[in-house]
């Protein structure tokens, strides 16, 4: 466990990503400093001075002369540092104040230790005077003379015996002095505890108030929380049915494009079948065409005779509508005799054959043409026979027919001689349907150009 | 369950004290009955015991013994063969006595001594052998302690005081004054590289013609006053002398200001274990060009320039740039504050310190 750490340590020092940066930048610096050796030295510019004394450590360096006296006045560590202060210009180093004290704790005079310090190689080179110091230095070093220092000490002690007397009252003095000091400290001491103590209180008052806020807003904290969390809740409901509502419009758009493309494809299929049923009505109509009747005498003659009737029946360029024009034959003999007749075709290739002999034909549906026609706008309408192929068709004709005629108009069915005539087409059936339909007096026309029938419109 | 922390001597503001007392209080803070052992104290308002009466406090099968690992004692070697619970060598290195050759004796001796101690740190078969660095552990698993033991946690250090503590305004306003304020911060010993420090800054002042000073913070040391001399003499040779401020026992608000007031943070140490006022610099946002020998490459990370020379021309071209180059200086201190809060930030020190000492809690 601790290899591994060590080795991730030294691959955290050197696999940092900013090395390679680091890298080019020293090699910015390794190339200036090759420059900077080459080039001559700048003029130094000076920085400003010095203040007189930047550090205040409490030494004055200036000073050298001392009296024992004034360096003898502080008892235990503050006389060391004063000491050293003093005599060797520096505050005292660790060891060298624990070895002075020492010295002191074991009975040493300060005169021994403010001598070895002066005396050191350091007190020397400071070189501080203290005045009276030598022969006191010298007394304390000779005391530790065996036999000859215990004996010296002994003489000094009771030469000096009405001094030491003096000096133990005095300490007594000076003990009880600084008793009666410490009590007052310590009442100080106890005054200043008490305002202390009562801060405290005042403290701890406005700290439970805060204490209270920080929960009220704990609380709050807490509230908001939840609401948020709330808010969270809703925002994944909605967002749930966002995604389903996204969904549901995808399958709606699958199936819109499917329906697209359903009708797409049935559109061309009627496409196909609209064209197919145009080739085969174009066919029939081709075919029909080839089957018309072709343009003979006995035609003509049939027609002039039919026309010749009708026009007796009308006006002057009365206004003639026929259905099933054909090639438009009829209608040329319709307006020889100088009514404006007009046909409707329903076979394209007969129509534009009717156009090219300019003969007023039109394409168109020859029932849905009569519908369009404005009530009792025409003096006289001709059928070809071959419209009325059944009795409900030819009921419907009929009955249109009449609303388009005039009150007293002419309704002409003709019978032309074609191969596909209807068995219904014979003039006594048509008898039966024009009375039915509101004619009156139908009456045939003459041998040899049987074959068509006239009726008058009979009153509402 | 008890805890013992074993050192040879605890002083409030050095970095193997400021490590031993984070120790104890975030043991203490678990609800774990924590002592400090040492022969001396200083500057600490801490109870401490002497180191001989340790085995009758944590010397059972289920305590936890850590020893701060700095310097030669051989006490600590007999104490941790007398304990039978969880040992924890916590090695913050030794400075090679080389570098102490012809300074000091006294010095040169202590390292040798403290140097020679370490196959037999290796061979007690601690449970744990917790380098400040990288460069630590390997110098142990170099010495015969199985890789598997190994690991690494770097010093506890006291930078989110120094981030809350006021700076020293009189130092500030004095520093503010328009010139480039280059910083180094350790004691004045001879493997700091403080000579080769002098020879980049005249490189620069001669190069670059800015008003600069070099603001060397660290205590001197009687004992080593002869290369004190050497960096002195070395100031005059380059005719630096004003331009040098020594700034000898400063406190909290005092350090704060000289790395505030600092336009980069530049050291040239020959050997490091760790080297905290990196990591003070890093949290400080004081740009770093610095020497990669020893630790320092790791320590540094991708937080600063780091050079595998001494050439002072280089470090004179880095200063130039870092100046010149606001981007360049920006980015160094984004990542130097990022590797600040994901390796060197307290809480994550925390963590990572019970981790290792899981299988013994």
């Amino acid at each position: 466990m601790h290899r591994a750490t060590l080795d991730q340590i030294r691959i955290l020092v050197s696999s940092n990503p900013n090395d390679d940066y680091l890298a080019r930048i020293k090699a910015e610096i390794r190339a200036e400093a090759d420059a900077a050796r080459e080039r001559a030295p700048l003029p130094r510019l000076d920085p400003p001075p010095r203040a007189a004394v930047t550090v205040d450590d409490g030494i004055d360096r200036e000073r050298l002369d001392y009296s024992l006296g004034e360096l003898c006045g502080h008892d235990y560590i503050a006389f060391i540092d004063h000491a050293f202060r003093a005599l060797l210009k520096r505050a005292p180093d660790d060891t060298g104040s624990a070895l002075q004290i020492r010295l002191l704790a074991a009975g040493a005079p300060k005169a021994e230790v403010l001598g070895n310090l002066r005396w050191s190689p350091e007190g020397r080179r400071v070189g501080a005077r203290v005045r009276g110091l030598l022969p006191r230095y010298a007394l304390a070093k000779l005391a530790r003379v065996p036999v000859a220092g215990y004996l010296l000490q002994w003489g000094l002690a009771l030469a000096g015996l009405p001094l030491l007397l003096r000096h133990q009252r005095a300490s007594d003095t000076l003990h009880a002095a600084r008793f009666n000091a410490v009590a007052d400290e310590r009442r100080e001491h106890a005054r200043r505890l008490d305002e202390l103590q009562a801060r405290q209180d005042a403290f701890n008052a406005v700290h439970g108030e805060m204490r209270n806020e920080l929960t009220r807003l704990a609380q709050r904290l807490d509230t908001l929380e939840q609401r948020a969390k709330a808010l969270e809740h809703h925002a994944g409901a909605l967002q749930q049915r966002s995604d389903a509502t996204t969904h549901e419009l995808a399958d709606l758009r699958h199936y819109v494009h499917t329906a697209n493309h359903w009708v797409a494809s049935l559109q061309r299929s009627l496409d196909e079948l609209e064209t197919a049923e145009a080739a085969e009505s174009a066919r029939a109509d081709e075919l029909l065409a080839a089957l018309a009747e072709p343009d003979t005498d006995a035609r003509a003659a049939r027609h002039a005779a039919w026309s010749a009737a009708l026009a007796a029946a009308l006006p002057p360029a009365a206004r003639v509508l026929d259905l099933g024009s054909g090639d438009g034959r009829w209608l040329a003999a319709l307006r020889a005799h100088g009514l404006d007749a007009h046909g409707v075709e329903v076979n394209r290739v007969l129509v534009e054959r009717a156009r090219a002999q300019a003969r007023p034909v039109a394409l168109g549906e020859p029932l849905a043409a009569l519908e369009r026609c404005a009530e009792a706008s025409l003096d006289a309408l001709t059928l070809a026979a071959t419209l009325a192929d059944d009795a409900l068709g030819t009921a419907n004709l009929l009955h249109a027919a009449r609303r388009a005629l005039k009150p007293d108009g002419v309704l002409l069915l003709r019978a032309e001689a074609t191969p596909c005539a209807a068995a219904g087409t014979e003039p006594p059936h048509w008898r039966a349907l024009l009375a039915a339909a509101g004619f009156a007096a139908p009456s045939e026309t003459a041998a040899p150009h049987a074959g068509a029938v006239l009726a008058r419109r009979g009153a509402d | 369950m008890k805890a013992a922390i074993l050192l040879p001597s605890l002083a409030g503001r050095d970095a193997v004290g400021n490590d031993a007392l984070a120790m104890a209080r975030l043991l203490r803070a678990r609800g774990i009955e924590t002592r400090l052992y040492c022969e001396h104290a200083s500057g600490v308002d801490e109870r401490t015991w002497p180191a001989a009466e340790l085995p009758d406090f944590a010397g059972g099968p289920r305590d936890l013994v850590i020893y701060h690992f700095s310097v030669g004692w051989p006490i600590a070697l007999d104490v941790l063969r007398r304990v039978r619970g969880y040992r924890v060598v916590r090695y913050h290195n030794i400075t090679p006595p080389e570098f102490f050759a012809g300074t000091s004796r006294v010095y040169e001796a202590a390292c040798a001594r403290g140097r020679a101690e370490i196959p037999d740190v290796a061979r007690l078969g601690c449970e744990l052998y917790l380098g400040a660095s990288a460069y630590n552990t390997a110098e142990l698993v170099a010495a015969g302690v199985p890789a598997e033991r190994g690991a690494v946690l770097a010093p506890f250090h006291r930078v989110e005081h120094l981030l809350d503590a006021e700076a020293d305004l009189r130092l500030l306003d004095e520093l503010g004054d328009g010139a480039r304020n280059l910083l180094m911060v350790g004691r004045i010993a001879p493997n700091k590289g403080h000579v080769e420090l002098v020879d980049a800054f005249a490189a620069y002042v001669d190069g670059y013609g800015d008003p600069a000073r070099l603001l060397i913070v660290g205590k001197t040391d009687p004992g080593l006053a002869s290369y004190t001399e050497a960096i002195r003499a070395r100031i005059a040779q380059h005719r630096l002398g004003e331009r040098v401020w020594w700034l000898d026992s400063v406190d909290e608000a005092q350090l704060k200001a000289a790395f505030l007031a600092s336009h980069a943070f530049v050291t040239l140490s020959r050997h490091e274990g760790f080297c905290v006022p990196l990591v003070e610099a890093m949290a400080l946002g004081t740009p770093i060009v610095a020497h990669g020998s020893s630790a320092i490459p790791e320590t540094v990370g991708d937080g600063g320039l780091v050079w595998d020379t001494t050439d002072p021309w280089l470090y004179a071209a880095s200063l130039a740039r870092l100046h010149a180059d606001a981007p360049l200086r920006n980015d160094l201190r984004d990542a130097a504050r990022r590797r600040y809060e994901r390796t060197f930030a307290p809480a994550v020190m925390r963590e990572r310190f019970f981790d290792l000492l899981e299988p013994a809690l």
